[in-house]
Formats: structure tokens, sequence, C-alpha cells
């Protein structure tokens, strides 16, 4: 365990921090700050870390702790008040073709099949090939559910419309993946099963990816390092390493070193978790 | 499984179910007459079901005088409702496009949903004369509104989720109107077209029954006037069928459009596309997949 | 305190921005009636048609104070669009609740309904006129058939897609039938019964006008009427304006009705009932 450098926000020290950044981290982020409109309420506050490529990180914390507005400041969906953040090397200051979000909602349009919705990032970029519907196709195989592909949303359980999500992701060619919550809405075991399968996936695809979460034993089975945030202000209190080998199986979950992890983020997250 | 046994099967099922209303309806036939014929109720009130038949028969099958005057009021109908709704949705896809477009044209959308827009029959007829053009403007002033507002609510109303998704996939403004706001706004739109619809013809009827020619509305004047009720009655129901017609009309194009909230439908599109799909680019195996239904 | 500090100059902005707006609404209403009024005076409207601004003015002036005669036309549209109301709405709840209470009831009155629901309603009028002759009772029934459809079709409706837990809650208390109807269905279906009532109330005034203009003896219709076949059109528009007027007070009405009846949708209903309740209980304890 590491403790992240706290940030006191002088921007000629953060700005030498950034350049002294891992020169091969993915995603970097230096007294990285947000406060909203009204500015009393400091979503997150001096946020520094470093994301080494094909890493997979989980934020976790109870809500209010900025770990969705951490995300929707690196997928370029809000502009942040003050710090740095780069992804590939490349300030953040608008949505970018290198960068995919899912959601807790499948946001998928309903008047599409599976497989239209799975193009719909391309077809927002350029017009469709014949490439690109093979590619789609075979995203769908690959989150098995090729049977379906023109299955429109309705017809298709909650779990398999996170799915078609999760392909319409990997459809973007994004190589950092940012999950909000993608399995919050689904009962437990549907939701199990997909997380086996996302990181499967994830690591076919060798993406970058942070998950949000505020389960913490999800969070710790899927990641390489879990991010632990805590509220008022949101800040990321402590950047805890899972040691656990790949591919991991359910029953590692049982295992009392898994345990300990659990209880090692517990104990950062204070008693109100 | 097939289409045709099926569709016998809903005959049979539908069959099934209208017989009791059937026989219900013939068990009250009687029961009216003699209510009639012994003076229980009085039949200026309510005609005896032998005189609306009489009269039915003489209007739509003996002297067939209905038909010219069904075809004109349905005629101003659906001329009214397609200007109506044309400028209704013109202006809702401007207010939804531009703020200030919206914020200046909403008071006097506002006015004219608090007028009572029969209350212009007279001047409207005074403007446009004593012919069908004044008819179809009163349909097409009353039908305006509720397209128009039930077209903006549908294109303002936006899931924010979805917003989000567009955006974080760079699309431009242009992109998400067209491709999100547009066809999440349907069911509301054609919503809006079934009310525009019913006022339209009301617009229509009710400029005939105050100044007119022809059409079902100076018919049923007249009958009543002549305190025929028979004749009335008889052609009410003409009304009753346009709107029945227009609205079915309506139905299945919505069906058509909005499939996606319609299960039958659905299925139906889904396995379309699936094959127009394997068509165009060639499917390596058969599309003939089978909708999930879900849990 | 810049925090506040900047709060200030965002109200004082703000403040700005309203009024250089209402001056923006300002102008283009003047823009238009001065448009009109020119067009009128240059010939291009027919002013026999199309009636000037100021001669719409001057017809307020006359109709309501100089010679006061909308008045009574008024109060007779209002009181026959009031009594229509109350007597064909209350009919239309209480027969659509007892129809939604029977699922047999409801299968046989079912395809009856669909039939009167594409029938223009309207269009009785003169079948109604006819039977009942003129006068108050034939306007007053057409009025209570135009209120009597949207409430009777909501309260059905509403009765039937009761929360199915909640239903299963009352019968595991043994609640009786009626119980079930006064303290589950019905306050549940309340909010789609106001939106029935609402949509009554607007037909209610067009239901009114159509009966006077084929009676054209007394009300806003029938005085529409006489001023466009004079051709005195400034005072038809005089009097369509009094019926936007007439028709915004009925919306706002039945906006403040539906926050009373229906409390629990606003917050400022429960926060108003929630504290009445209080001084209730604790005067009780």
């Amino acid at each position: 365990m590491n403790m992240p450098t706290q940030n006191s926000g002088q921007a000629d020290t953060a700005d030498q921090a950034a350049d002294a950044g891992a020169k091969d981290a993915v995603v970097a982020a230096r007294g990285l700050s947000k406060t909203f409109a009204d500015g009393t309420v400091v979503a997150l506050e001096g946020a520094s870390f470093d994301i080494a490529p094909g890493s997979f990180v989980s934020l976790v914390g109870p809500s209010g702790c900025g770990k969705s507005t951490l995300l929707r400041l690196i997928a370029g969906l809000i502009d942040k008040s003050s710090g740095h953040l780069k992804v590939h090397g490349k300030p953040v200051d608008a949505p970018r073709t290198d960068v995919g979000m899912m959601f807790q909602r499948a946001t998928l349009l309903e008047w599409r099949t599976a497989i239209e919705n799975v193009l719909l990032p391309t077809e927002i970029k350029r017009s469709l090939t014949k490439e690109d519907r093979r590619n789609a196709a075979e995203l769908l195989r690959m989150v098995g559910l090729h049977d379906f592909r023109f299955s429109f949303p309705t017809q298709l359980s909650g779990g398999m419309q996170q799915r078609v999500a999760l392909a319409r992701l990997l459809q973007t060619g994004a190589d950092v993946l940012l999950l909000d919550e993608p399995f919050g809405a689904l009962d437990e075991f549907t939701r199990e099963r997909l997380n086996v399968e996302l990181m499967r996936i994830v690591a076919e695809v060798g993406a970058t990816t942070l998950f949000v979460t505020h389960n913490i034993a999800e969070a710790i089975f899927l990641a390489d390092q879990v991010f632990v945030m805590t509220p008022r202000p949101g800040r990321i209190a402590s950047i805890v390493e899972v040691p656990f080998e790949r591919p991991r199986s359910p029953s590692l979950q049982t295992s009392p070193e898994f345990n300990e992890v659990v209880a090692e983020v517990r104990d950062i997250l204070g008693e109100d978790h | 499984m097939s289409d045709r046994r099926s569709s016998s099967y809903a005959l049979a099922y539908w069959a099934l179910r209208a017989l009791p209303h059937l026989l219900l309806l013939l068990a009250l036939l009687p029961v009216w007459e003699l209510a009639v014929s012994t003076g229980f109720i009085t039949s200026i009130l309510v005609p005896p079901p032998s005189e609306i038949i009489a009269s039915i028969w003489e209007l739509y099958v003996l002297d067939g005088t209905i038909y010219p005057h069904f075809l004109i009021t349905l005629t101003e109908t659906v001329a009214g409702f397609a200007i109506g709704a044309a400028v209704a949705i013109t202006l809702a896809v401007c207010s939804a496009l531009s703020e200030t477009f919206k914020r200046y044209v909403s008071p006097y959308a506002i006015v004219l949903n608090v007028t009572p827009g029969i209350a212009l029959t007279p001047v409207v007829i005074a403007w446009f004369g004593y012919g069908m053009g004044s008819k179809v403007a009163l349909a097409a002033i009353i039908s305006f509104f509720p397209i128009f507002v039930n077209a903006l609510t549908g294109l303002l109303q936006v899931d924010r989720d979805s917003e989000e998704m567009f955006r974080s996939l760079g699309a431009s403004d242009r992109q998400a109107f067209l491709k999100l706001r547009v066809p999440a706004s349907l069911p509301l739109v054609f919503a809006g077209l079934k009310i525009g619809l019913t006022t339209a013809l009301i617009g229509a009827v009710v400029a005939e029954f105050a100044q007119a020619t022809a059409g079902v509305g100076v018919l049923m004047n007249r009958f009543s006037f002549q305190l025929d009720m028979g004749s009335s009655i008889a052609t009410l129901l003409s009304m009753t069928l346009i709107g029945l017609l227009l609205f079915y009309a309506m139905e299945f194009l919505d069906d058509r459009v909005v499939f996606w909230r319609r299960e039958g439908r659905r299925s139906v599109v889904s396995r379309a596309r699936a094959r127009r799909w394997a068509a165009k680019f060639g499917g390596h195996e058969s599309p003939e997949t089978e909708a999930a239904s879900s849990k | 305190m810049p925090a506040a500090d900047a709060d200030r100059g965002d109200r004082r902005s703000g403040l700005g921005l309203q009024q250089r707006r209402a001056l923006n609404h300002a102008a283009i209403f003047l823009t238009i009636v001065g448009l009109w009024e020119l067009g009128s005076r240059m010939g291009w409207l027919d002013p026999l048609f199309y009636p000037r601004p100021s001669n719409i003015l001057r017809s307020f002036w006359l109709i309501y104070i100089e010679n006061g005669n909308i008045w009574p036309e008024i109060y007779s549209t209002a009181s026959l669009v009031l009594s229509g109301f109350v007597a064909g709405s209350v009919l239309g709840v209480s027969l659509g609740a007892l129809v939604g209470l029977n699922g047999m009831v409801r299968r046989f009155v079912k395809p009856y309904v669909i039939v009167l629901e594409a029938t223009p309603r309207i269009a009785v009028a003169p079948l109604l006129i006819a039977a009942l002759g003129f006068g108050a009772s034939s306007k007053i029934a057409i009025i209570m058939l135009v209120c009597f459809f949207p409430p009777f079709i909501n309260t059905l409706s509403g009765v039937v897609n009761v929360d199915e837990q909640r239903l299963e809650l009352f019968r595991s208390l043994g609640a009786s039938k009626l119980q079930l109807m006064r303290k589950l269905v019905l306050p549940d279906a309340l909010p789609v019964i106001m939106a029935g009532e609402r949509l009554a109330m607007t037909s209610a005034l067009s239901g009114a006008l159509v009966a006077e203009f084929i009676q054209r003896d007394q009300g806003l219709g029938a005085l529409i009427m006489t001023y466009t076949r004079n051709l005195n059109m400034a005072s038809s528009f005089a009097c369509i304006f009094t019926l936007t007027i007439l028709g915004f007070l009925i919306f706002r009405f039945m906006e403040w009705l539906d926050r009373r009846i229906a409390f629990w949708n606003s917050e400022e209903g429960l926060q108003r009932v929630g504290a009445r309740r209080r001084k209730r209980m604790e005067g009780l304890a």
C-alpha cells in the first residue's frame, strides 16, 4: 500500500509533478480537482495517480466520494477545476476516441437491434464498412450474444442489455475503458458472472480499465489496484495493490488472503461503511 | 411457426370473445324497442331501434345520401389535420432546436391553448367562406396545439444518460438530434397526432354545424331540426365511423413507425432486419434467430 | 465574502437578462400588433374582416364598460359550464369507479366505450337540442356529455391499474371491497382522475360554445355569432379574447384544485398537509 501524494494545489510543483509522471502511464493525474458551479460542493480534491497500460483499476467508496466525477473527468464529459490530467500523454479537454465509457444503465437505443446499437460509435465517426459490421458481429459473439444480434433491447434481459453495451464500448476501439457501476442494477448472480466475463474480455483486448463500484469485494476481485475514495470532500484516500494471480476464479473471494485485503480497504473507508 | 395458423386461431379467439357481446346486444334490442312502444321511454328522446335501423337502411343502402357528405367531412378532417400537424411539427422542431425561438413563440402557443379553438368558428367562417375552406381551417387550428405540445415535450424530454453516452462517443449536436432525440420523441409525437386527429374531426363537424352546405354536420343539423331522431342517429354513426377509420389508420402508422414499443411488431421487424442483413452482407449462418423474451 | 459577492453579481446579471427578455417579448408583440394596425390602415388587410387592434381595444371598452353588455353573457356561459362540469364529471367518476370494480361489467362495457370514444361528443349537440328543446337544459346536457367521458375513462383506467403488491397488502389485512375502494383504489387513481377532470373542464367551455352557436340565444357563443354575422369583427375578437382569459382562469383553477386534491405529488403540498396533520395529531394526544 502506498499513500498518494497529497497535493496542496501550488501550480508550479503540480506542473513539475505532471512532467515527472511515469512516462508509460496511460492515465496520469496530478492534483486533479473538481468543484461544481455553485462553489460549495467539492466533488473531487487533489487526486494524483498513474495508471499503467493494461491494468485494471477499481474505484470504490460511498456515494459522494467523487468516483463518478473522476470517471467523467477522464472521459472528458466535464471540465476539471484545477490540476493536470493526461491520457496517453495528451491533456483531456473533450470526449476522445481513445477513451470509452459505459454506464449503470445500458442506454441502448430501443429502436435499434443489438448489432445496430453496437455499430453506433462507428456510425458517429464515419460511414460503415463491411469490416465494421463483421467486427460488431464478432464482438457480440465475444460477449455471448451472437444469436441475439438482431434482437431489440426490450427483448433482452437486463444482463444481456449490459453485454450489448459492453460490445458497443469495445466497438469504439478505445483502449481506456471507463465503467461506471456497469452491473450495479443487476442481480447478484448475473453480476458475478458478468464480472468474470468482463475480466476475460478486457484481458483479451488488452485494455486499461477503470471500474467504479461501491462493493468492496467486487472491487478487489476484479482489480490490480483499488483506489479507495472517501467523501466530503471527495478524494483518493489510498491506493491498495491487489496481489492475486490471474486468471482468478470466484472461489478466490472466500480465501483468507482475500478477506485480509477486504479488511484493509474497509479500515481505510472507516466505520461508516 | 406458421403465421396463417396463428392468425386463424386469433380469428376464432376473437369470434369467441365477441359472441357474448353480440348476444347481450341482441337481448337488449327488443327490451329497448318494447320500452319505447309502451311509452316507458319517450320516442323523441330515444327512438326505437327499428326506426334507427330503418334510417340506416335508407341513408346508407337505399338512397346512399350519406356518402357524399361522409366524403366531404372526411376530406375536411384529413386536410385540416395535415395542415395543423405540419405547422405544429415544424414549430416544435424549431423550438426544440433553438432555445430563443422557443422562448419567443411559446407565449403565443399558450394563448392559443387556453383559448377554446371552437370560439373561432364564426370568425373562421367569415374569413374562409361557407365552403370546405373554413372547415379545413378550423380543423387545422384546433388540431395544432395537442400535436405541437406533444411533439415538443417528446423532443425536449431526453434521457440524460443516453445524452451523456452520445457525448462520450463524440457525437455532434446534429447527430444527437437525428439519432437520439427524434426517434425517442416518436411515441409522444404519435400520441399527439392521435389526439389531433380527433380534435380535427370535431373542428370540421362544428364548423359544419355553424354554417355549411354539405357534410355530415349539415345532415345532422337538418335531421335534428326535423325531429327525425332515427336519421340523426344514423348520421351520428357515420361520424363515429370517420372517427374509428382515422383512429385506426393512425394506430396502424404508429404500429409501423414506433414498432419497438409493440411486442408483436418488434419480433417481426427483428426478423426482417436479420433477413435484410443476410441478403446485403451475407451471414455465415442462418439469420433465423428467435428473439429471446426478456425475463 | 467572495462567494456572497459572486452570488449577488449573478443575481444582478440574471435580473438584467430577464428584463432584456421581457423587453424582447414586448418588442415582438408590439411589432406584430403594429404591423397589423398598419396593414389595416394601409388597406392591405380588409378591416371588415381583420379588425384593427385599436378597434378591438375600443370594443373592449364598449362591451365591458360603456354598454357593459358582455357581463350577463359571461355569467350565462360560466354558470352553464360550471353546473354542466360538476354534474358530468361527478357522474363520470362514479360510473367509472362502478364499472371498474367489476371485471365482468368492464368487459361488456368496453366495446361501447371504444365506439363512443371515437364519436366526436360535441356532434351529439343538435340531437340533444332537438330532444330536450331550446334552453338551458339542453345546453347543460351537452356540457355534461362532453364532461362525462374524460373523467369516466381516466377513473376506469386508474381503478384498473392498481399496484398489485398494494392490493395484496390490503387483501392480507382483510380489507372489505368498500375499504379497498376508499382507502387504496380511489386515492391511488386520484392524479389520473384529476387529469381527466382538467380535460373535461377544457371541453366544457367548447361544449357550451357549440350549444350557444346552435341556439343563438344567450352566452358568449351566441354573442360572437351575432357580432360576426353583423361583421362587427372587432367585438367578436374582444369576446374571443375574453374567452382566452376565461380559459386561462379555468386552467389555473384546475391546477390549483389538482394541487389541493392530489397533494402528495408536490413538495409544497406534502409540507402543507403534513403540517396540518401533525397539528391535528398533536391536538388529539
